[in-house]
């Protein structure tokens, strides 16, 4: 039986379709990822990550009504270089994309969300830049847990002070701070003397003023370039999104806010 | 103690006293609740059981109402791992005394490795309001603080007021409401018939066990612990026996605090639950059975075979495997003409083909682990020569059957086979056979985990009774029909359809060689997977261009050939400049584990490489495990890991230093042990703790 040669390129013809089927069919039917603008702040949109975190009113924010005058001022300051808030006012190459992470100590998903992010960073080679913010919303020893990771953080020791908290619970005792510095490779002394700094609690405040600015309704929170997303979100959404975010350019919006 | 045992009482006796009220003051009065604090994941108010104050009335009845939307849930008194209870101030509030908060059974909740306890939908807890002056009215003013997750965190801080003035009668659905959740408050044993014979620490600290008993019958138990707010638990084993009236469990602790404070242990099962604090014993209960034995019985290996069967079977529709079975049925379609004998004994060929492969694949591990190389399944698939060859033969396969070039052996051996009566091609049908069972190797893993997991730890025996059922859940659909080879008279005549079957059939294999060329992609890199392709093009056009002489065609075809098969184990791409260290482990040093040892301190080495399976089951049953994952995080214990993904000189060298070659390889160091104690190829927490224990004597003597 003789095929001809045109069945044979018909051949390979099916067989280059099925291989990208293999590797792109469950693309096509991902839906487009749907921003919508914010009015506040101007120049920033915003995508949802999970469905839940959706259903807030997305003037609902953290509490606005028990701003001290102090945090006000910061956030006044703040508004001001909404960017350099977010990203620590470094500038970057063009094509990198900076990702800014807020989480909580007391929130189960902000640490695996810590740890992807970590790893996404340090996959990118240089591609990626995360600027991590502490929010602590609840109460004493969240915040304490706040104030070591930013010291920790001083120490470029953030991701594994995350890490190392997946496994035991937080104390805000010196002795478990003491044997959490030694874990984690950090001067103990050091990071102490920066958990009680103006420079931490400064932190901490130009972080919560964020959270207000961008009516965050709770924690993971995440700033992708000039995306805002709140909650849980798939690592195939946040890959499109960096992409997007590399492709559109990350400055302008930056430049203008 | 007597304080919370009795508020527990006090919850059961509230439920029988409301339940009692119900059937009295059927009437139903006018509601006393406060306003409700409504956000898209939670509707929270306070509720009263009493319309009003009646006269001497010393308590009211309350409860924090809450309904979850969906999806989001709220914490238990001890939360788990994260997580933060509800809070509630009573600041401001008129005429109250006390208000005891009761805490209905959790639910245990697993996410991201995370151990939650709280509850979901809906909750109420049912708060125990003392008056301060009987009969007066009062005004309930709660600053609640509340943690609700979903994918999200969200703290609601909110407020809510209830004013009871003075009245009589009972709200009926508000009082039901708190019954029901006041009857899901855990008793003290009394009413479920829950008691706990043994409790025990161990003295590492490291697990919790406990034998308890129920007088009705354990269905489906659960078990949480409560030691001080910075204790936490990981999930429990659960083991029931006595007809489900005798219980054990064992709870690892990840972490504990200096100082243990009294022990709480709360078990639940359906609608009862009880919170019991035992006193400590000062050994462990005896588990019922064993989970695990060192040697597994007849049954374990039955039921583990049984997985490898149905495996096989399934393997058989993997994408991977099912170009296989369709080239061995074209063939008898387009040799129908045979006797039944000759397609039956060629397909039970083919079945021993995939057997025998089996076989020798249960021999080389056995022979491997013999040798103490790292022994894994799938492995072949990380050889960038063993995937340019498959991707080779499928792509010539699917050229064929796409009719580029037809195969047709020389003549004189094909006048050879044809006289030889009895067999022939019995050699081809054996082929297809093994080349199946090759194919199926990669689409196994996933499936057969387990199975193969055990047979790498197993007996030999073992090992054998599992490739075998393996290979004869592969070969079953060969073994049907050389059983009734009548099945394939009853394949259609040929005719023009067989050409599309062939494209059919060409499609699959060129999909399936596709599959291996980004399999080659993830191994070599793109460049190499492009020049496999490219000379494999080449190949096929030599092969199908006719003009050619055929002598040049074997010269080229074999040149490019010989190309593929070697060229991409030189064409590895660069190593990503720094791997992934997990947690605290430290990258291998091998000149400061001296340094550590005389601080006193213990080295952990773990050798351990990418492709080493081994190594990874190692990482996931031992090494990431409790109680391992804990000792090594302690203080004094330093994890160094020597990554062998590439080959490394240094890490060569320091393998050589011990004789050995290969790895998993793991060693301990301490001021006990400077030279280091070798651990077993496969890790047990046992092993791992005992040669750290071992390690640091000296250490611990001092600090204590």
């Amino acid at each position: 039986m003789a095929i001809d040669r045109r069945l044979f390129l018909a051949g390979l013809g099916v067989a280059a379709v099925g291989a990208a089927a293999w590797k792109y069919v469950p693309r096509i039917f991902e839906a487009p990822l749907s921003f919508e603008a914010m009015a506040d702040p101007e120049g920033f949109r915003k995508i949802e990550g999970g469905k839940r975190s959706a259903a807030f009113d997305p003037f609902f924010g953290l509490s606005p009504d028990e701003v001290d005058p102090g945090e006000a001022v910061t956030e006044a300051t703040v508004r001001q270089d909404i960017c350099g808030a977010l990203y620590g006012g470094n500038t970057v190459p063009s094509g990198v994309v900076r990702i800014a992470s807020f989480s909580d100590y007391y929130c189960p998903y902000c640490r695996v969300q810590t740890q992807k992010l970590a790893r996404l960073e340090e996959n990118s080679s240089g591609g990626i830049e995360v600027v991590w913010h502490e929010l602590p919303l609840l109460g004493e020893t969240s915040d304490m847990a706040a104030k070591a990771a930013l010291a920790a953080k001083r120490q470029g020791a953030y991701v594994l002070f995350h890490k190392r908290l997946m496994k035991s619970a937080f104390r805000p005792t010196p002795e478990y701070l003491r044997l959490l510095s030694k874990d984690i490779g950090i001067d103990h002394d050091q990071m102490a003397a920066d958990m009680a700094s103006a420079s931490v609690e400064e932190e901490l405040r130009t972080s919560a003023a964020l959270a207000r600015i961008f009516a965050f309704v709770g924690t993971p929170a995440l700033v992708v370039g000039k995306t805002v997303i709140q909650g849980q979100i798939s690592d195939r959404t946040i890959e499109r999104l960096i992409e997007l975010e590399r492709e559109e350019g990350v400055s302008a919006t930056c430049a203008t806010a | 103690m007597r304080d919370r045992l009795s508020g527990l009482k006090r919850g059961m006796l509230l439920a029988a006293v409301l339940a009692g009220a119900l059937l009295h003051f059927p009437g139903a009065g006018k509601a006393a609740e406060s306003e409700t604090h409504a956000s898209p994941a939670v509707q929270a108010r306070l509720i009263s059981a009493e319309d009003g104050i009646a006269p001497d009335a010393r308590s009211v009845s309350v409860a924090l109402d809450l309904v979850l939307g969906d999806g989001w849930k709220t914490y238990w008194r001890s939360p788990g791992e994260v997580g933060i209870p509800p809070q509630i101030d009573w600041t401001g509030s008129h005429n109250i005394a006390d208000v005891e908060m009761l805490w209905p059974a959790p639910k245990r909740f697993r996410a991201f490795g995370i151990e939650n306890f709280g509850y979901d939908t809906e909750v109420a807890f049912p708060l125990r309001v003392a008056l301060e002056q009987p009969g007066a009215p009062a005004r309930l003013n709660a600053a609640v603080n509340l943690l609700v997750c979903s994918d999200i965190c969200v703290p609601e801080i909110f407020d809510l007021t209830l004013t009871l003035d003075l009245g009589t009668g009972i709200d009926l659905a508000s009082a039901a409401r708190i019954a029901e959740y006041a009857a899901k408050v855990p008793d003290d044993g009394d009413r479920s018939g829950i008691s706990i014979s043994t409790a025990f620490i161990a003295a590492d600290l490291t697990s919790l066990t406990i034998a308890a008993r129920s007088e009705a019958g354990f269905q489906t138990p659960d078990v949480f612990a409560e030691l001080g707010p910075a204790a936490a638990f990981g999930a429990p084993d659960i083991r029931l026996s006595e007809g489900g009236s005798a219980l054990w469990a064992r709870l690892p602790i990840l972490y504990a605090g200096e100082v243990l404070p009294e022990l709480r242990v709360t078990i639940t099962d359906g609608p009862t639950a009880a919170t019991l604090s035992p006193e400590l014993s000062p050994a462990p209960p005896k588990p019922p059975f064993s989970l695990k034995t060192a040697v597994p019985g007849i049954g374990d290996v039955a039921w583990i075979a049984l997985f490898a069967l149905i495996g096989g079977l399934i393997l058989n529709v993997m994408p991977c495997v099912l170009p296989v079975l369709s080239i061995k049925l074209s063939s008898a379609v387009k040799t129908s003409g045979q006797s039944p004998h000759r397609i039956g004994s060629g397909f039970l060929a083919s079945a021993l083909g995939v057997l025998v492969f089996m076989w020798a694949l249960a021999a080389a591990t056995l022979l491997a682990r013999w040798l103490g190389l790292s022994v894994g399944w799938g492995l072949q698939f990380q050889n960038p020569s063993f995937l340019a060859i498959m991707f080779l033969i499928l792509a010539l396969f699917a050229a064929n059957l796409f009719g580029a070039f037809e195969i047709s052996l020389p003549s004189a051996l094909q006048t050879r086979l044809a006289n030889a009566d009895g067999a022939p091609g019995y050699a081809g049908d054996f082929a297809t056979g093994a080349f199946a069972a090759v194919l199926a190797t990669p689409c196994s893993a996933p499936f057969l985990g387990t199975a193969v997991a055990f047979a790498l730890s197993g007996r030999p025996l073992d090992i054998f009774v599992i490739f075998t059922a393996l290979g004869i859940g592969l070969a079953s659909p060969y073994i049907l029909i050389a059983l009734r080879p009548g099945l394939v008279a009853r394949l259609p005549r040929p005719g023009p359809w067989m050409v599309w079957l062939k494209l059919a059939l060409g499609g699959l294999l060129a999909v399936t060689a596709a599959w291996l060329l980004s399999v080659l992609v993830g191994v070599s890199g793109p460049a190499a997977a492009a020049s496999v392709a490219l000379a494999t093009l080449g190949l096929v056009l030599i092969l199908s261009i006719g003009r050619i002489s055929s002598r040049l065609r074997l010269v080229a075809g074999s040149v490019l050939a010989l190309a593929i098969m070697v060229g991409p184990a030189f064409m590895l791409p660069p190593l990503a400049e720094t791997r992934a260290i997990a947690t605290n482990w430290t990258p291998f040093n091998r000149a400061e584990i001296a340094r550590l040892v005389s601080g006193g301190s213990v080295a952990f080495v773990d050798v351990t490489a990418d492709w080493c399976l081994t190594c990874k089951a190692n990482k996931a049953l031992v090494l990431d495990r409790e109680p391992v994952a804990t000792a090594l995080d302690a203080p004094g214990i330093v994890p160094m890991r020597a990554d062998w993904t590439r080959p490394d000189e240094g890490i060569s060298r320091y393998l050589a230093s011990f004789d050995r070659f290969g790895i998993p390889f793991n060693v301990v160091y301490g001021p006990a042990a400077p030279e280091g104690i070798v651990l077993p190829e496969l890790l047990t927490s046992e092993a791992v703790l005992d040669a750290l224990e071992a390690a640091a004597r000296r250490a611990v003597a001092i600090r204590e």
